[in-house]
């Protein structure tokens, strides 16, 4: 095989695919050595966090099974909070993605067909350099609204009785219910739930814009009328 | 099973035929190359414009490498598949293939009984 | 295939075909297929409000319309394909496979593959990949078997002599893509890159699976098929080597126009969309090579129904690429992406193609495996029209509600304007999807029945051809 002309043909060949195949691991390896993947630790922000504190004061018997009491001393404080925020984004990602939520919610803002004026800013290539995107959650079908711009829209509460059963909230809505991220109650969320909560409520919160708000007018005549009013 | 159709000889085409044909060849080589060169010329000024001027013109490099690697890869087994003459009387497989299974077919029914 | 003239002592069919182990595919292939299209079922069920197993955690929608998709691609698609290949191959190279042993440990794994995939989505365990979500751990397993895989079926195809048949190049390159394709798709967005330029091999891997998976199986079974079944050889070998080689080497590119306006950056988006229109030229070589075939034999597609399920294939074949080359613009993309019309497209492939070809190839084996004519001919017109027109009417009317979808969402209406405007869509569509089901069932009766009649048959009785 090697002796013949035709033979490294067929080697180069094989050996090209081979070549094609690594370099599609290893090429964005090398070239985003400047724009490092963040850790989920790297990810928590002020945002995240401040939802974070607020579902421990909403459900502090739930949050202290789930997650368990901060320590004492000022410096330690702080930092178990960060902690237990990225574990708990972890485990909800993990929840987002194992309970199919990404098929029907999708994460990404595009340019075109009003998008923008209905979630917020265009998404960009930054956002999604972290650990939390790996896989990348794009989706490919929005039967519920997109979602990469969720935090902070909405209160914890709302999250959980909208977990729990969504229609009592959102009349009419396809969603399923997903009472087994709760134990029996929407005010008693598990493990599951507060994490599911807390990575909703990330979706977003590193913009600077943040929260963005669906801008929903009755009628643009409606509004013209009031402010002439005025 | 019709009689198959007879391959065309090469040697027996006469000369001016052969003119002919490479004449067309070369026509449409040309209509398909000229805009193929033309759109992909202008993509890759355009490429390298975006490399060098955009953040983001570093995410267009990898699947482009792999596309042309995979590419290349698929050009050497072509040439592999030219030179080992899998391309030369390019009709017959086709009716090889056929007689085979109906030979196949028939010497299993001759066997057990079951007819076809 | 060899150079030389037929060899006198020609191989037995039965020393070269495993007939017990291609029945043994196709009935597992058909349980998924079953399975698959009861999650599909639940799905829809939830859609439209009407969901009796609300709250239960391992029947929650969302996991099952996991379980549906990755039913149909691992459990039907790739067990039927694995079915024929055993038939096709061994005859068409006239060498056994490589190990026969070989050939029941992959039934076997693939089995367990495949179910352990079911249960750890329905136990949450999800890959966030389409197409992938196959929890991690049962991916180098999964590897492993389409390895196996590879060398058994490639064993004899690398024996033969001279200039290879387009069944057989379809196969070659179906072995060795599938295998890479689906190390790319599960183990670089995993463990090497992150961000968007993941999204990008995510968007390759979609692409490719059914592209350089399913497609190349699809069509060098068709180019196997049909001849036979018309008795007449393809209309241009040489064509059909044209339709493989463009497959080759416009297909890598393609798959980022699933991502189009991502933040993955326009100068690609623009190569997909131009890639995929050259594939579309492709396509179209193949269409008319085989429409070409059937020019003085079109009777055959009345009478003959396995030639009729591979036709109303390839029309539904043409349907789709028409549609592909339509969405893949940009302008199409802003209206209709993340809509109904792209699942509408899904199911015109994978049913409305690739299934109608591997239930036409099965129509045509069973009787032949069992050695025994259909119980009813009747009830395989009734699977056949079911099929065909449930299919049809599930396909126009997601096309059509993808269209509306884009409308109410650019039109900046609330939400809910959306959701309550495509009901009654979602409505049509579970009632196409009953007679879908329904048509898979009668099939599966009839199989049974027809094998308890070979069973009680002493004598074999003749099957028309």
């Amino acid at each position: 095989m090697f002796e013949s002309k035709s033979g490294v043909l067929l080697i180069a060949g094989l050996f090209f695919f081979a070549l094609a195949f690594v370099s599609n691991a290893v090429v964005p390896m090398v070239m985003y050595r400047h724009l490092p993947e963040k850790t989920a630790l790297q990810v928590v922000n002020g945002n995240v966090r401040y939802q974070f504190e607020d579902l421990a004061r909403r459900y502090p018997e739930p949050f202290k099974q789930a997650f368990g009491s901060p320590p004492a001393g000022e410096a330690e404080e702080q930092a178990w909070w960060n902690e237990k925020c990225a574990e708990a984004l972890k485990v909800g990602r993990k929840v987002y993605v194992g309970e199919g939520c990404w098929h029907c919610h999708s994460q990404f803002i595009r340019p075109v067909s009003n998008e923008d004026r209905r979630w917020g800013p265009v998404s960009r290539t930054e956002e999604y350099q972290n650990e939390l995107q790996r896989p990348v959650m794009f989706g490919t079908r929005r039967v519920g609204p997109d979602l990469c711009r969720e935090g902070g829209r909405r209160s914890n509460d709302w999250h959980a009785v909208h977990f729990f059963e969504p229609k009592r909230l959102s009349v009419g809505s396809p969603m399923p219910e997903y009472p087994w991220l709760f134990e029996g109650s929407p005010e008693k969320p598990n493990l599951k739930g507060l994490a599911l909560m807390t990575y909703v409520q990330w979706l977003g919160s590193w913009l600077e814009c943040y929260p963005d708000h669906e801008q929903y007018e009755e009628s643009p005549t409606k509004a013209l009328t009031l402010t002439e009013a005025k | 099973m019709p009689d198959p159709i007879k391959p065309v000889d090469i040697e027996a085409t006469p000369r001016s035929q052969n003119r002919r044909s490479l004449w067309a060849t070369s026509g449409f080589a040309l209509v398909i190359l000229i805009p193929s060169l033309y759109g992909f010329g202008g993509k890759f000024i355009e490429f390298v414009q975006l490399y060098r001027g955009d953040v983001d013109g570093v995410f267009a490099i990898s699947p482009i490498l792999n596309y042309l690697l995979a590419s290349m890869g698929f050009f050497c087994l072509f040439c592999w598949a030219v030179t080992q003459g899998m391309f030369q009387d390019i009709e017959r497989p086709k009716r090889a293939m056929l007689d085979l299974q109906n030979q196949l077919d028939y010497n299993a029914s001759s066997q057990s009984g079951v007819a076809k | 295939m060899s150079t030389e003239a037929v060899p006198q002592q020609l191989p037995e069919h039965k020393d070269l075909v495993i007939e017990q182990l291609v029945i043994w595919y196709f009935l597992a292939a058909l349980a998924y297929l079953i399975i698959s299209m009861l999650g599909g079922f639940l799905m829809a069920l939830q859609l439209v409000d009407h969901n009796p197993l609300r709250g239960i955690e391992v029947l929650s929608p969302g996991r099952w319309r996991m379980i549906h998709t990755n039913a149909i691609a691992y459990g039907f698609l790739a067990n039927a394909f694995l079915g024929a290949l055993h038939w096709v191959v061994p005859r068409l190279t006239l060498r056994q496979v490589a190990s026969r042993a070989l050939s029941y440990f992959t039934f076997a794994a693939w089995q367990v593959v495949v179910l352990s995939t079911a249960v750890g989505i329905m136990l949450g365990e999800a890959q966030g990949l389409e197409w992938g979500e196959t929890p991690t751990w049962i991916d180098p397993l999964a590897q492993l078997g389409l390895l196996l895989v590879a060398i058994n079926f490639l064993t004899p195809i690398v024996q033969t002599r001279g200039p290879m048949y387009v069944t057989l190049w379809y196969f070659t390159a179906a072995f060795i893509w599938t295998f890479l394709t689906y190390a790319m798709g599960n183990f670089v967005p995993e463990y090497f890159v992150s961000g968007t330029s993941a999204g990008a091999v995510g968007g390759l891997f979609i692409h490719d699976l059914v592209g350089l998976f399913v497609t190349p199986l699809g069509w060098g079974l068709m180019y196997f098929f049909v001849p036979i079944l018309l008795q007449k050889p393809i209309w241009s070998h040489g064509l059909s080597l044209v339709g493989f080689w463009g497959l080759a080497f416009f297909y890598p590119l393609t798959g980022i126009h699933h991502f189009l306006y991502t933040p993955i950056p326009m100068f690609l988006q623009h190569g997909a969309v131009i890639s995929t229109i050259a594939v579309e030229m492709v396509v179209l070589t193949v269409i008319i090579n085989f429409f070409g075939t059937l020019v003085g034999t079109g009777q055959a597609f009345m009478k003959n129904l396995p030639i009729r399920w591979f036709y109303t294939g390839m029309v539904y074949y043409f349907l789709t690429c028409l549609q592909c080359a339509m969405q893949t613009t940009m302008t199409f993309q802003a209206l209709i992406h993340f809509s109904d019309w792209v699942v509408g497209h899904a199911h015109l492939v994978m049913f409305g193609v690739f299934s109608m070809w591997l239930q036409g190839i099965m129509t045509y084996l069973f009787p032949r495996l069992f050695k025994h004519e259909w119980y009813s001919k009747t009830l395989c017109e009734w699977h056949y029209w079911l099929s065909a027109i449930g299919l049809l009417v599930m396909a126009t009317d997601l096309t059509l509600a993808g269209v509306f979808q884009g409308y109410w969402w650019a039109s900046l209406q609330p939400w809910e304007v959306s959701t309550e405007g495509s009901f009654p869509f979602w409505m049509v569509r579970i009632y196409a999807g009953l007679a879908m089901f329904i048509g898979q069932i009668i099939f599966v009766y009839n199989i049974c029945m027809t094998w308890q009649l070979s069973r009680r048959a002493a004598v074999p009785a003749t099957i028309a051809a």
